[in-house]
């Protein structure tokens, strides 16, 4: 004779709630697999959302919240054989989705509004020898035209990978890739034709 | 717009990501990105890029990976709870709509013998609040069947009302 089971609410939840629970989903990587992959993959994801972005301290905030989410999420338990480059994809489809929801939000309304960080993000971001060059050439350039840049030309993604992180259609990459490198390539060159005549 | 495409980009392409650009690479190479602009676009970008991200990971904040695992967990323990704890705000819903039923159907019922006291009353002669306090005592059923419903349906709304104050807390 079967022994009645006790109700699925009255068993999970104590041990919930007492941190020693076996959750609904297990943790899709152990604390050790977690540390390595992170030292290896946050750099460049941070180096991503702040140039795209424009903006470190969004940058810092964006990077901690995808790995979070990197971590509740199912994907390294479905995807667990397909290793660290797609892990790698997977956390940049995700950094992506929070760049496309923050610029969809309202902006502040007036200058009073805006943080501090803001104004301390251009004046760093101004320092830098590279961004000095890059930094007024992305800026004019849209905040799509900037991803896909950045993931063909300083991450080396093909045009399926980033088909695959930015949810567009594979076969428009291509054309908008090649406007948008066009397109920086001459900002770039005036830019540098500009300097010489200063200098 | 036409995609003008050079035959030689993709061979560009991979001496620029294997770094062999433009010390190892062929000088026919060489002079034929120098003359085509789609391969020059693509050496001046590249270039500028691979900078910019080399600089911006050397700068980059990065914070212990420990801090955002416990993080993560918290959330998917908080998640787990939140889908434990939906059945049982069901639970007090239910029970609540009940006692407003029981309460409503209770005063419905009460309400028809108070009206049709209130008519009897004129002919009772009672006018006074102690005579008419005097003559419902002595109606010791009457009194007893409004009085303990009553103050079982305040006990029950008033535990349940208390309950769901203390939750929400």
């Amino acid at each position: 004779m079967k022994e009645p089971q006790p109700m699925q609410g009255e068993s999970v939840l104590p041990k919930v709630l007492a941190g020693d629970a076996p959750l609904a989903a297990t943790p899709p990587m152990d604390s050790d697999a977690f540390a390595g992959f992170y030292q290896r993959s946050a750099r460049p994801l941070w180096a991503y959302l702040a140039r795209v972005s424009g903006d470190p301290a969004l940058a810092d905030d964006l990077m901690q919240e995808s790995y979070v989410r990197f971590l509740c999420s199912a994907w390294p338990e479905t995807h667990n054989g397909e290793g660290e480059v797609a892990a790698r994809r997977y956390l940049f489809r995700i950094a992506t989705n929070l760049l496309r929801d923050h610029w969809r939000r309202p902006r502040p309304a007036s200058i009073e509004e805006l943080p501090e960080e803001f104004f301390a993000a251009s004046d760093r971001s101004a320092q830098a020898d590279s961004q000095a060059v890059l930094g007024p050439a992305l800026a004019v350039m849209r905040p799509r035209e900037r991803q896909l840049l950045w993931l063909a030309h300083a991450e080396d993604y093909s045009h399926r990978e980033i088909a695959e992180i930015t949810g567009l259609a594979s076969a428009s990459i291509r054309l908008l890739l090649f406007r948008a490198r066009r397109k920086i390539a001459s900002l770039l060159r005036e830019q540098a034709a500009r300097s010489g005549r200063e200098s | 717009m036409i995609l003008n495409r050079c035959a030689h980009e993709s061979e560009v392409a991979q001496w620029l990501e294997h770094g062999g650009w433009p010390a190892v690479c062929p000088a026919e190479l060489q002079a034929h990105v120098n003359a085509c602009r789609s391969c020059g676009d693509l050496v001046l970008v590249t270039e500028s890029f691979q900078r910019a991200r080399a600089e911006a990971a050397s700068t980059a904040r990065i914070s212990t990976p420990s801090a955002l695992w416990w993080r993560a967990q918290l959330r998917r323990r908080q998640a787990a709870v939140e889908r434990i704890g939906k059945p049982l705000l069901g639970a007090q819903i239910f029970a609540l709509v009940i006692c407003l039923l029981v309460g409503f159907g209770l005063l419905a019922s009460q309400a028809q013998q108070g009206i049709a006291w209130l008519k009897e009353l004129p002919q009772t002669g009672v006018y006074t609040l102690t005579a008419l306090w005097s003559s419902t005592l002595l109606d010791s059923n009457w009194t007893l069947m409004v009085l303990i419903p009553a103050a079982v349906t305040l006990a029950l709304l008033g535990g349940t009302v208390v309950y769901l104050a203390s939750e929400k807390l």
